[in-house]
């Protein structure tokens, strides 16, 4: 199991690098953390005459404050968000769903960058991303732009990030309310890819009614996916008047879930679903907690 | 035995591995490891379907590559096949085709048809895409239950896919169906499954001409074997044939035999006259290595009014695939032959058949015929359900005691007086707290939450004593400096032998074990090898033996050295020393350097030299015995089963390390539970894997498997050290001790499994199917 | 054949130089030019861990890196963990004392992973023991004894102040 030959280039700027992409198109690719790619290559599932690595490109790397929220390098290692302070106070459901990502070894090499990018449908930080409403920042040899995710992810590994792109750094603004956050997933193993999992996120005014809800599923959809049915449904309610199971049970309409050698159809929907009431009341607890010390 | 035989110092002491300082600092020596000069790496391209007419092959482009020296097909290797066959395969019983590549046909998706021999893997890989091949895909036979009926034959040769079909009918179970006040039928599933050794297969061969030797380094269990077929392959004599043995990571039966790619280096390395690596990758030894457990048995038992097993008639029926590894043989009908286990059965009529699939080769895989156990264990906790008993009191009520011995079983078998299953049960039992976790179950479920109990109880026939198995040797000779050499025909791959055979070789000639080195491969006498539960008791015993006899001459030399008498000698710690005078000794170096360099000082009559062989031959079985019990909890909403403990209570008759026993045990038992909870080396209707990685073939890790709780019966067997054999034993008990947990945690739900993985998404539709009736 | 590149590395110390291609992994480099055989390759796709070495002090798959990403880097595999050819590293002489080894084939890559894991979690409970060593796969022991060695390297590690 060794991977076919390649050329190697070790660019330095991310200015290189598009150039680099820009030259060889679809016969490059952006090589981050390596933890999907390179068992991939290994395989010989896939192959290409360039592989641009991205480990030596210094400007991809880190957490900076961003109006209120954070802005993280692409190639900023898992392992580093996990720890990272800023990230923990201003965008917890990220530092709540890292620590699910494979094990400490894959996340000391897989970036944020890198497992967005791959946009593997059953991965946490992409439904995070789709929960929070996160947003890509993308170069190329033409310039800089943005892309939300709810463009970003296209289908199953496919993004918004053309072969003459590259995903340079995340966005997500800090949730200035009460609110409450909660995060889990079902997997065959620790460290597996989940079967069904939830990324969710609750906000509400002084009151303590929900204004706010952010509920993004993994592993049960050809792409990461919002639970809308939930999120509507929770609007407008106390948190003490939501029922989390019952409410839960409406992610199933708004799954689109593929049956694989691990799970059905029908298991992503029923278990996910109840899943996704589980993570619910977990996050509404949050929410209570928050209050109940302010 | 000399009446100065030392009391056991070293036996039944956990005694810190001899193996252990090179393994836990990367110094071990692993087959990848051998490096030679000139050496050369081969790689197999592998079919992607699962039947199919090679129409064309074409090497040339692969041949042009730089750096490869070699491209080979079918039609270069096969005319070697005559002589494939394993040692315990009879030869005038019928088999595949022992091709080393598919010549004309492919016959599963897996089966190597071009070999290419480069100067590096890489470079035979990219070889290998540069080999161009056409298919004329045919049906394929994927489904082992229609299999026989089957138009499309996987094997043309063989006229049909049915192997082996072996009914022993008896009529004495007609009147006891007739009498039952009870008779119940199910058929129970296993799963294909497969041994994952951590160390893949792996060969280096190396050939010296002129001399016409075989030099080969491998991954295996049997040094023998390899060195008998080997020779056979290559038409050298055995003696031309030398096997090294270093370390080896894991095998779990699958590298007991040689596979058609390991012989296929070995004729190539002599054809190219260079050395030739194969290190198979995990894609390849998870397709193509052997697969284990696709097998199903239908059981009907009677039972009796108060629960008493009156009778059973057994349908077993096992999937060989395409080329079982080494040989088609019948474990089935051992399954039905064990299936009484530790009750008493009444008698039994059995069917066992065989198979031949579209599919990879079946292959020993740990306790290859526990079937017996996984169907009789779930089939009683299913008798219990019907009938309105608890599981625990079912078995107590048919369980053998020690008045019920010796036993002769209906079906054959006979059990010694030194089994102890009513021991293990009632050890286990009060282990796990049976009554008080049935009380908390009752209460758990009061609140919605669904806990489940498993046992399962079994006799084990280990090291068991028949043609090629029935015996192994021991040379054994103290060097000039007092150390201990062994030379032995085992294969270590995990077992701790190398401290095990020292512990017992150091109490029986009175060293440490420290001064014994075992020595497997090249220079030992043949043996079968490690595998099938049977080295402690068989090689044990040899160098036991071994020892036992340099020992008498040790004191005997002391004895006339030191002017005493050989009844006043103790030997401990490589010290001989009169008894109640420590002062009064000399050592065993002291003893060596004299029977070599000073023979004239030897007692009259004394040969020369400190050594001994010993072969000894095993008794027919000698049986272990244990009882698992685990408990789990099932989460109804996603259908994940929490395993919450684990107790095993075993009789392996005198432990010579409990350590390693425990480890032995604990080895198995978490096998099973990934057999029954996680692993699945399914393919779909077309006969294509889809567990082909390690992201899909799920092997358990730490965090899904209990801490083991582990209790031990010790009733000595009657071979010399009194052990009994328990390499396998773990693997039995627990499958059908973890699916009895599951199928107990479903049974509010109404629901009554029969098949296995019990996965989550097998559970939740159990959940969703009962509750829809 | 494709172009070799130079190779430079510290591996357990010591300067490491060779040539590959671009497509060499780390762990192919460390064995056949670095002399590290106790770097194993149990599946060349990122789950069994048996490859794992330090790079720059941290734990990772050495079959999912290619040797030039780790040109400059600092390398520790296995075989670097002990102070000297008779001293066992407290991790290393766990594994031997609570029978955290059978075969040995997975060996080296729990005791670096565990080596890790215990700098950054020096006290650890069980549970987390177990989900910290999930990224590597055995087959013999059923991990019971390498659970054990793992609380007992946390115990002596934490008590010379080596973590």
């Amino acid at each position: 199991m060794k991977p076919a030959p390649f050329e190697y280039h070790a660019p330095e700027t991310v200015a290189d690098v598009v150039g680099l992409l820009a030259e060889h198109g679809d016969d490059a690719k952006p090589l981050a953390g390596g933890q999907s790619l390179v068992p991939l290559l290994a395989m010989r599932l896939t192959r290409f005459e360039h592989i641009v690595d991205l480990n030596r490109v210094d400007e991809l790397f880190g957490v900076s404050l961003d109006n209120g929220g954070i802005s993280i390098g692409a190639m900023t290692r898992q392992a580093a968000v996990e720890t990272d302070t800023a990230v923990a106070d201003r965008v917890p459901l990220l530092h709540l769903a890292t620590p699910h990502i494979g094990h400490f070894q894959i996340r000391n090499r897989g970036t944020i960058g890198g497992s967005i990018a791959h946009a593997d449908p059953a991965s946490e930080y992409p439904a995070v991303m789709l929960a929070l409403d996160g947003v890509a920042e993308i170069a190329s040899a033409s310039g800089f732009r943005e892309a939300p995710a709810a463009e970003f992810f296209e289908s199953t590994f496919m993004t918004a990030v053309a072969p003459d792109e590259l995903l340079v750094a995340l966005r997500f603004s800090a949730w200035d309310q009460p609110a409450g956050f909660a995060f889990d997933e079902i997997a065959r193993r620790s460290g597996d890819f989940a079967l069904a999992g939830a990324a969710v996120g609750i906000g509400t005014d002084a009151a303590g009614r929900i204004n706010r809800a952010a509920v993004g599923m993994l592993g049960v959809g050809p792409t990461p996916l919002r639970a809308s049915s939930v999120e509507a449904a929770l609007m407008g309610l106390a948190t003490s008047d939501a029922d989390p199971a019952e409410i839960g049970r409406l992610a199933a309409e708004d799954m689109d879930p593929i049956g694989d050698v691990h799970a059905s159809v029908e298991y992503r929907r029923r278990a996910g679903s109840t899943l996704v009431g589980r993570v619910l009341a977990n996050a509404l607890a949050q929410v209570n907690t928050e209050a109940g010390n302010g | 035995m000399s009446q100065t035989a030392a009391a056991a110092r070293y036996v039944g002491q956990s005694v810190k591995r001899l193996e252990d300082p090179r393994l836990v600092t990367g110094h071990g020596r692993y087959v990848d490891d051998i490096v030679l000069p000139g050496m050369l790496h081969a790689a197999f391209g592998r079919s992607d379907l699962a039947r199919a007419t090679i129409t064309r092959l074409d090497t040339s482009a692969a041949e042009a590559l730089d750096g490869v020296h070699a491209v080979y097909t079918g039609a270069d290797l096969n005319s070697y096949n005559d002589s494939l066959r394993a040692s315990l395969h009879p030869p005038e019983s019928p088999a595949p085709p022992a091709n080393m590549l598919a010549d004309g046909d492919v016959r599963f998706v897996g089966d190597p048809y071009v070999m290419v021999v480069a100067q590096s893997r890489y470079i035979a890989e990219d070889a290998l895409d540069l080999v161009e091949v056409e298919f004329e895909p045919l049906d394929p036979v994927v489904d082992y239950e229609t299999a026989a009926e089957s138009d499309h034959h996987v094997h043309p040769e063989l006229g049909g896919n049915l192997a082996h079909d072996l009914p022993v009918p008896n009529p004495a179970t007609d009147e006891a169906f007739a009498n039952a006040a009870y008779t119940i039928t199910e058929t129970w599933h296993q799963h294909r499954q497969t041994n994952v050794p951590m160390e893949t297969r792996g060969i280096v061969a190396s050939w010296q001409p002129h001399a016409g030797v075989m030099e080969v380094w491998a991954s295996t269990q049997s040094p023998h074997e390899l060195q008998l077929v080997g020779a056979r392959v290559l038409g050298i004599g055995e003696h031309k044939m030398v096997v090294h043995f270093g370390d080896v990571g894991g095998g779990f039966g699958q590298k007991m035999f040689l596979g058609r790619e390991d012989m296929a280096v070995l004729v190539v390395a002599k054809l190219l006259g260079s050395p030739v690596k194969w290190i198979e990758d995990r894609r390849e030894n998870l397709l193509a290595s052997n697969h284990a457990r696709i097998e199903q048995m239908t059981v009907k038992m009677a039972v009796g009014e108060d629960g008493s097993f009156l009778a059973a008639d057994l349908d077993q029926l096992e999937d060989d695939g395409a080329y079982p590894l080494g040989g088609p043989a019948t474990p089935g009908a051992m399954a039905t032959m064990l299936y009484p286990g530790p009750y008493r059965m009444g008698p039994v009529s059995w069917r066992a058949r065989t198979v031949y699939t579209n599919t990879c080769g079946r292959g020993a895989y740990r306790g290859p015929w526990q079937m017996e156990s996984v169907a009789r264990e779930q089939m009683i906790d299913r008798v219990a359900r019907e009938i309105g008993m608890d599981p625990l009191e079912l078995r107590r009520r048919n369980v053998l005691t020690p008045d019920d011995l010796p036993y002769q079983v209906s079906t054959g078998l006979l059990y010694e007086t030194t089994i102890s299953p009513k021991q293990t049960l009632e050890q286990a039992a009060e282990m796990i707290g049976y009554d008080e976790f049935r009380a908390e179950q009752a209460q758990a479920r009061e609140e919605g939450r669904y806990l489940g109990l498993g046992m399962a109880l079994y006799i084990e026939p280990t090291s068991m004593g028949m043609g090629p198995l029935g015996t192994e040797s021991a040379m054994l000779r103290v060097e000039v400096d007092g150390h201990v050499n062994v030379f032995m025909g085992t294969g270590s791959h995990g077992q701790s032998l190398e401290t095990t055979m020292a512990q017992l070789v150091a109490d029986e000639l009175g060293v440490r074990p420290e001064d014994v080195t075992l020595h497997q491969g090249h220079g030992s006498g043949y043996g079968f090898g490690t595998g099938g539960s049977r080295s402690a008791v068989i090689a044990g015993s040899a160098a036991r033996a071994a020892a036992s006899g340099v020992r008498e001459k040790v004191v005997a030399i002391a004895a006339h050295l030191m002017e005493a008498s050989a009844d006043d000698l103790e030997v401990g710690d490589g010290v001989i020393s009169v008894k109640g005078t420590p002062a009064a000794s000399m050592t065993m170096a002291q003893v060596a350097a004299t029977a070599y360099q000073n023979s004239d000082a030897l007692p009259p009559g004394t040969e020369a030299g400190l050594e001994h062989t010993a072969r000894y031959k095993a008794p027919p079985t000698t049986h272990s015995n244990a009882c698992h019990i685990c408990t789990c909890e099932l989460d109804p909403g996603t259908g994940k089963i929490t395993l919450l403990r684990y107790v095993v209570s075993e009789d392996c008759g005198v432990l010579i390390n409990p350590m390693v026993v425990d480890g032995q045990i604990a080895g198995g038992v978490v096998q099973g539970i990934g057999g029954v909870l996680y692993e699945h080396a399914v393919y779909d209707a077309s006969g294509n894997p889809l567990a082909s990685t390690f992201l899909d073939y799920l092997v358990p890790t730490a965090a899904e498997v209990p801490e083991l709780e582990c209790g031990h019966v010790v009733v000595p067997s009657d071979t010399p050290g009194g052990h009994k054999g328990t390499g396998e034993g773990g693997a039995i008990g627990a499958p059908p001790a973890v699916f009895n947990a599951v199928a107990d945690a479903l049974a509010p739900f109404g629901a009554y499994p029969n098949r296995q993985p019990l996965d989550p998404n097998a559970v939740l539709s159990l959940i969703a199917s009962a509750s829809d009736e | 054949m494709a172009d070799q590149i130079p190779l430079s590395m510290t591996v357990n110390g010591q300067t490491r130089r060779g040539l590959g291609e671009a497509r060499l992994t780390l762990a192919d480099f460390l064995r056949e030019q670095a002399h590290c055989t106790g770097v194993h390759l149990g599946c060349e796709h990122g789950v069994c861990g048996s490859c794992t070495v330090l790079m720059d002090g941290e734990a990772v798959r050495s079959c999912l890196l290619f040797a030039v990403q780790a040109d400059g880097a600092g390398i520790t595999t296995v075989e670097g963990l002990a102070p000297d050819d008779e001293t066992l590293h407290p991790v290393q002489e766990a594994f031997r004392d609570c029978h955290g080894l059978q075969c040995g084939f997975c060996t080296p890559g729990f005791v670096v992973s565990v080596a890790a894991f215990l700098e950054a979690n020096p006290d650890p409970s069980d549970e987390e023991i177990r989900h910290g060593i999930s990224g590597n796969l055995c087959r013999c022991t059923g991990y019971q004894g390498i659970v054990a060695a793992t609380r007992q390297a946390a115990a002596v590690m934490k008590g010379s102040g080596q973590s």
